[in-house]
Parts: structure tokens; sequence; C-alpha cells
């Protein structure tokens, strides 16, 4: 007589079991977001920045947003600059190093159906001896069956330049920006966006910083002070005394720019461009780019590339000449010692890579080295400086 | 007219190079990493700001800064 096989029988409970435990797990498993929630996102960021000429940057970030399935949102952010410096600027000064905090708060509101969009933001920021506020406002609308969206925007920027314990009541210079910006985003393609866009600003005011003091040569001597002159070399050549820097009240600044973005089948390649145009006789060319490759279904990494050009503005001079005349000492009416308003070029090359945890979640680091070199400038003719930024983000309902 | 060629050229280009995508073959435009906002944080955009002659083009506001 043949055995019966148990085999059947414990499937057949196995089954059961399966089934009463996927019962089990379906009513536990979380619901699916409600159409009708709050969409929250938040990013958080810290970003190091350190560079050969002693100057190093600690500025921890943070972000939220609430959008309402109606088109409503709200947005606020908050940044932490921490700045130590003992540039070769301040060194030749004789000032020792000094470090600075800086608070930066924004705040945002705006409605999109998803043609049209209204955004208004405010943005303050604050320092010992310098404030700054600013407010601006969006309008966007799609067309052409959402292949195109046109965004145009105003802002207002107003600076306050002071000194350390001095109340700005006392001494203050004050400046203001208008920015009037038009961007237009046109899909080419299934996997290709393009945006060109344009900038004008509009400045005016005191631009110039206050604890710039600039070294004055006379005719002779001025021809003799080389590019990166030292501070001992330009401490011997100098006339006594230093003045002031001293900048135009008025500058009109426009930016063109397009941004070309392509979606591969595994990777993403964005390229920016910029071309910049200034009444100070500044020219500048930006190029900007990153290649996102997917390595895992939740790992990306990615080179990226930046290389920036720029002429110096016309009242630029790396020795400023002074002329003694009836006893005091006659100087150009402008002149300025920031090398970024000199010829510089500078090329960064940075790696990324990021990861998601969790769906709706991203952890990401990336790391910049950066040279800059500039041709025609005093005490220093180049600079390394290395930036790393880790960021995390994620989005809830 | 030689002044107006780049323009005509550019429209151009872009008239021919527009494509006509439905909304469900717009998966890979949706990509998190085609979002222009990604391109940079707060702190990326403040040291371009400070270390760079030129402004603009990013489409971001920030505030001013005394920072060089």
């Amino acid at each position: 007589m043949a055995l019966p096989n148990p085999a059947p029988a414990r499937l057949r409970r196995l089954s059961y079991a399966a089934l009463l435990i996927g019962a089990t797990v379906n009513a536990q498993a979380p619901p699916s977001p409600d159409p009708s929630a709050v969409r929250w996102d938040g990013s958080a960021e810290v970003s190091g920045y350190h560079d050969s000429d002693h100057v190093t940057v600690f500025t921890p970030a943070a972000r939220a947003r609430a959008r309402t399935p109606s088109g409503w949102s709200a947005s606020g952010g908050y940044l932490i600059d921490i700045v130590s410096a003992a540039s070769v600027d301040i060194v030749s000064t004789a000032s020792p190093r000094w470090t600075e905090v800086r608070h930066a708060a924004n705040l945002g509101a705006g409605y999109d159906d998803g043609v049209t969009g209204l955004a208004a933001t405010g943005v303050a920021s604050m320092e010992p001896d310098y404030v700054s506020w600013s407010a601006g406002l969006q309008l966007s609308r799609a067309f052409a069956d959402k292949h195109a969206r046109l965004s145009l925007g105003y802002g207002y920027q107003r600076n306050i330049a002071g000194r350390t314990g001095t109340p700005f009541a006392v001494y203050a210079l004050r400046s203001d920006r208008h920015t009037v910006d038009a961007r237009l985003e046109l899909v080419l393609g299934p996997a290709t966006t393009l945006t060109p866009g344009l900038d004008v600003m509009f400045e005016s005011g005191r631009q110039e910083k206050p604890y710039r003091w600039l070294p004055v040569f006379d005719d002779e001597t001025a021809d003799r002070v080389p590019p990166g002159a030292s501070i001992e070399l330009v401490d011997r050549l100098r006339l006594p005394g230093r003045m002031a820097e001293r900048l135009p009240d008025r500058r009109r600044r426009v930016a063109a720019s397009a941004r070309l973005a392509h979606r591969f089948r595994r990777s993403t390649l964005v390229l920016w461009e910029r071309a910049y145009a200034d009444g100070w006789g500044m020219l500048a060319n930006t190029t900007d780019a990153r290649w996102v490759f997917d390595v895992a279904p939740r790992l990306s990494v990615w080179p990226a590339l930046r290389l920036h050009n720029q002429s110096a503005v016309t009242f630029w001079r790396r020795a400023y000449v002074g002329r003694f005349q009836d006893g005091r000492v006659d100087v150009p009416s402008f002149r300025t010692g920031d090398r970024e308003h000199g010829r510089l070029w500078t090329a960064t090359l940075g790696a990324g890579v990021a990861v998601e945890p969790a769906r709706d979640s991203r952890l990401s680091l990336q790391l910049d080295g950066a040279y800059t070199e500039f041709p025609d400038t005093l005490y220093i003719d180049h600079r390394w400086a290395t930036f790393v930024v880790a960021g995390f983000s994620t989005r809830f309902r | 007219m030689a002044r107006c060629l780049p323009a005509v050229i550019a429209v151009a280009l872009l008239s021919a190079g527009c494509a006509r995508v439905a909304p469900y073959a717009r998966g890979r435009l949706a990509h998190p990493s085609m979002d222009p906002s990604a391109d940079q944080g707060p702190g990326r955009a403040g040291l371009h700001a400070v270390q760079e002659g030129a402004i603009g083009g990013v489409g971001t506001r920030t505030s001013g800064c005394g920072c060089n």
C-alpha cells in the first residue's frame, strides 16, 4: 500500500500562510498619497570653500516649500556664511585676520496652475557692516500646448555698506539695483529643452568697499610695478599713504544666457552659456557643463566644468598714479583694487555623486577644484581654490 | 540686415528644432536632473557672485553681500 504524499497538503498550508501574510502586509502598507494633501519639499546643504589666498567660507543652508493641489505655494530659506580671511589685501593694509558671519533669509509665495504662474520673493541679508534686502516678482505663462514657457521678472535690491562698530546713521554707502529679466523655456523634443534668457540690471549709488585702500605710485615707478608684485615691493615703491576705492555711481549690466538640457537613455547633459557686458567696459563669458550618469537605479555620478573669462573695467590700473599738486595728491577719479573688476579667467573642474536612499529623498556630494589667473593685479597673480558641497533633499505629503 | 542675421538664424533654427511632444511622451523631460533648480545651490551661487565680475543669467534672486 502506497503512503499518501504529504507534499500537496503542505503546499496548501504554505499557500494559505502566504495569502495571510500578503493580506497582513497589504493591510499595513501605507495608503497611497492623498492627491488633496499639501506637498512639502525640503532641502539642506553645507558647503565649504578654501583658497590659496587664505580665505575660508563655511555655509550651511536650508530651504522648505509647501504646495497645495490647487497651485498655491509658500517657501522659506535660511543660510549662514561664516567667512574667515587673512587674504593678501588684508595683510597688505597691516590688518589682522578677521572672521565675519552673514545671515540671509528668504520668503516666497506663489501660484501656478500649470499654465500661468505668479511668484513673489523677498530676501534679507545681514552682516555687522553690510545690510541688503531685495524683493522680486515673476510672471510666467505656458503656451503652444506647453511647448514653450515665457517668464518675465522684476527685482529690486537695496544695499547698505558701513563700518563695523559705526552706526549706519553715521556712515553708510547706499546703492540700489533694479533687475528686469526674461526667460523662454522651449521643448525642442521628447528629451531636450532650450532656455534662452536675458537679464538687464541698473545699478546706482556707492558700490565701493569702505575697507579697501589702494597704494598710489608716482609716474616713474608705476610702470616698474610688475603683475603679482609682493607686499614688500609695493611698499617700497608706493607713495606715502593710501587712497580709498572709488567707483562710478551708475552701472548698467546685460547678461544673455542659454541653457540646453538633454536627457539621454541613462544620462543627462546640461550646458549653460552666458555672455555679459556692462557700462564699466567689462565683457565676460561663462560656460558651465554637467553630465550626470545613472550608474545604478538610485546612484548617479557626474563630472562638471566651468570656465569664466572676463576683461577689466575701463578704469582698472594695476598701479594707479598720483601726482602732488599744491600740497595734495591728485589721483584718478575712479579707482579699484577689487580683482573681480580686473582681467581674470577661472577654470573649475568638479565631480559629484548622488544617491537616493529612499523614494523622494536624495543625498549628494560635489567636490570642485578651481584655478584663477589674474594677469594684471598686485600681490597675487593666481589663486587655487577648493569647494565642497553636501546636500540632502526630500519631498513628502 | 547683417545685424539681424544672427537673430534670423536663431529663430529659424529654433523653429526647425521644435518638435511636437505629446504629454505622455514627456517622461524624460520630467527627470529631476533636467530641472534648472538642480544646477546650483545657494553656496555655489554665492561663490560665483563674489568671484566673477559678471552676474545674471541664472534666473534666481539673491541678496547682496559685502563678501569681497
